[in-house]
């Protein structure tokens, strides 16, 4: 199948970008230009027509060829992908396959890995994040991120959820610096497990409620995205779904992008799910649609369980 | 079969012994010095030790100025090696975690950690001694401070290092720059293990007698003059050691004591950090 773009010589980027809209909404493939084949793959896979940079009206990010180079691997290569607003985007993946260093892009932790480089561009909001211009803290306050692992601070509860509107100056005063807390820890349904305690030491949390905790720390700062990175797979079945329920109420007023193992999580929190396979975005659509009908056939085997 | 195996226990019955008698040996080493110590130092352990100066042949004293000098002089070289030590630790722990620059140091912190320590009481007499024109307990403190830096830089180092990189992590993904996750978070986690650090560096420091021969020298006199010569335990033990006379000989084993007890003092408590520190510390 040949798509409009292909074989035309192009150097006008607004035409690229008009060429990809119109394959993006006609359900076609625009053969992105694969500078960095993954590593013993030869090129089958991009054959099939697809639509990797759907085009979403009012994203939140919107991210166009970002590639990463880990001291001259390729990390991830043109990925164009638009995030909505409001919604839970679950990346998914066998490992390897870019998800985290996707997600690490876009609160730009990707910096302090040494040798680490990222090309194209991120926009947030229309700003670009990826310019020297960019204040990072500012971004991470923006932009916050929910690890793998719970790692509270070996600091009280009240301390964990309080450091962040420390260091931003959030909080005019104590009152306002409890009140912020407070409103956190019931944000994340962990208040009224931890209102009698909030001097003992965050540690002293079950996983799930560390996690919990873990989370109020980010919401505490009062982001607009939340990126998680696989924040269940340290947790049992009954936190694990308590999470889930809670990304679920956080979505009504964060954007919540989460990489995730599982398939099963992946249909059940989120609206939007984008399939990666070794650094590339293969397929981006409505979760439904990727798990009923994906469109290419590394994602359908991939959620047909043939890897991964 | 049997015999094989026969052959295969003696075999392991022979490593045993061996590994076991070359135990015994370094405790027992150990031992003869710790007991030479005590026995000869014991009889000399009395108040007047610790109220009276280091007296002249054939005069009664004790060792008061001496360690009075040995305390100024550590805690001085500790006030002035601890800082530097600890922030060059860290920027090989936080900053420069990889970089070329930090595998040189690393290097040359190293040479300087195993460097015998007459060398460092050379280069101060060179570089203060001589300059100033006299002997000082500053110097002194200076080549103590000297010999503590690649202590303090190597625990420290090595402490940051456990502080699990999630939680360093977790805190720049708040917006936190490193210099702030530094000191509210991988301090805090690290601190009982910085403080060790410190004290094993007291320890190494306080027993030094070469640095300080060249540097703070001795007074047999009470002084408080940072810019005098300042007698110390170590000085003192080596010139009452070699003398002929009965009395010094008896003050010099005294103080060796004294100076055995301080440190493996220092070292329980430093062990004894050390053992509480996982609970101290969260994974």
């Amino acid at each position: 199948m040949s798509t409009p773009g292909d074989g035309i010589p192009v150097q006008d980027t607004a035409f690229v970008s008009e060429q990809k809209r119109r394959a993006a909404e006609g359900g076609l493939n625009l053969k992105p230009s694969s500078r960095m084949p993954a590593p013993g793959s030869p090129e089958p896979r991009r054959a099939v027509g697809a639509a990797p940079a759907a085009r979403i009206e009012d994203a939140v990010f919107s991210c166009r060829d970002v590639s990463v180079l880990y001291a001259d691997k390729p990390g991830l290569s043109n990925v164009s992908i638009d995030i909505a607003r409001q919604q839970v985007l679950a990346v998914i993946g066998p490992s390897g396959c870019g998800k985290s260093t996707f997600l690490r892009c876009l609160n730009r932790m990707n910096d302090t890995i040494a040798g680490a480089r990222v090309t194209g561009s991120i926009l947030l909001e229309g700003r670009d994040i990826l310019g020297k211009e960019q204040d990072v803290a500012q971004l991470r306050a923006q932009v916050g991120m929910v690890f793998q692992k719970p790692n509270p601070f070996p600091k009280s509860i009240f301390e964990n959820v309080a450091y962040g509107p420390r260091i931003h100056g959030l909080a005019r005063g104590s009152a306002d610096l409890d009140d912020i807390v407070c409103a956190s820890l019931r944000r994340a349904g962990l208040w009224n497990e931890v209102k009698d305690r909030l001097s003992r030491p965050g540690t002293s949390l079950s996983g799930g409620q560390q996690q919990r905790l873990c989370i109020a720390r980010t919401i505490a700062v009062q982001p607009e995205v939340i990126l998680m990175d696989e924040p269940c797979s340290a947790l049992d079945p009954v936190a694990t779904a308590r999470i889930e329920d809670l990304i679920d109420e956080l979505r009504a007023s964060y954007t919540i992008v989460i990489v995730t193992h599982s398939m099963q999580q992946a249909a059940r929190v989120s609206q939007r799910t984008a399939y990666f396979h070794l650094g590339e975005l293969i397929e981006v659509g409505e979760t439904n649609r990727v798990f009923t009908n994906p469109r290419q056939k590394l994602t359908e085997d991939y959620i047909s369980g043939r890897f991964g | 079969m049997t015999r094989r195996r026969q052959v295969r226990k003696l075999g392991n019955a022979v490593a045993l012994g061996l590994s076991l008698l070359a135990t015994l040996i370094g405790l027992a080493c150990l031992g003869a010095i710790l007991w030479t110590l005590v026995a000869r130092g014991i009889s000399g352990l009395s108040v007047q030790l610790f109220t009276q100066m280091t007296p002249p042949p054939g005069g009664t004293g004790g060792l008061l100025n001496a360690i009075y000098g040995s305390l100024v002089m550590s805690v001085l070289g500790m006030f002035i090696g601890a800082p530097i030590g600890i922030l060059a630790g860290t920027y090989l722990a936080e900053y420069g975690r990889d970089a070329r620059l930090s595998s040189v140091i690393r290097f040359v912190n190293d040479v300087l950690l195993s460097a015998p320590s007459i060398i460092v009481g050379l280069f101060v007499y060179e570089v203060l001694v001589v300059r100033m024109g006299h002997f000082s307990a500053i110097a002194g403190a200076v080549a103590l401070a000297i010999i503590a830096i690649p202590v303090m830089v190597r625990t420290t180092e090595d402490m940051l290092r456990l502080v699990p990189q999630g939680m360093k992590d977790a805190s720049t993904a708040l917006g936190a720059y490193p210099w702030r996750t530094i000191t509210s978070i991988v301090y805090p986690a690290a601190r009982s293990g910085i403080v060790t650090g410190l004290l094993l560096a007291v320890a190494r420091v306080s027993g030094e007698t070469a640095p300080l021969l060249f540097t703070a020298l001795n007074n047999q006199f009470w002084s408080k003059d940072l810019n005098a010569p300042m007698a110390n335990l170590p000085v003192v033990i080596f010139q009452f050691a070699l003398s002929p006379y009965k009395d010094w000989q008896q003050l010099a084993w005294s103080g060796a004591l004294l100076i055995t007890l301080a440190i493996l003092l220092l070292s329980v408590i430093a062990r004894l950090i050390i053992s509480a520190l996982p609970g101290g510390r969260s994974q």
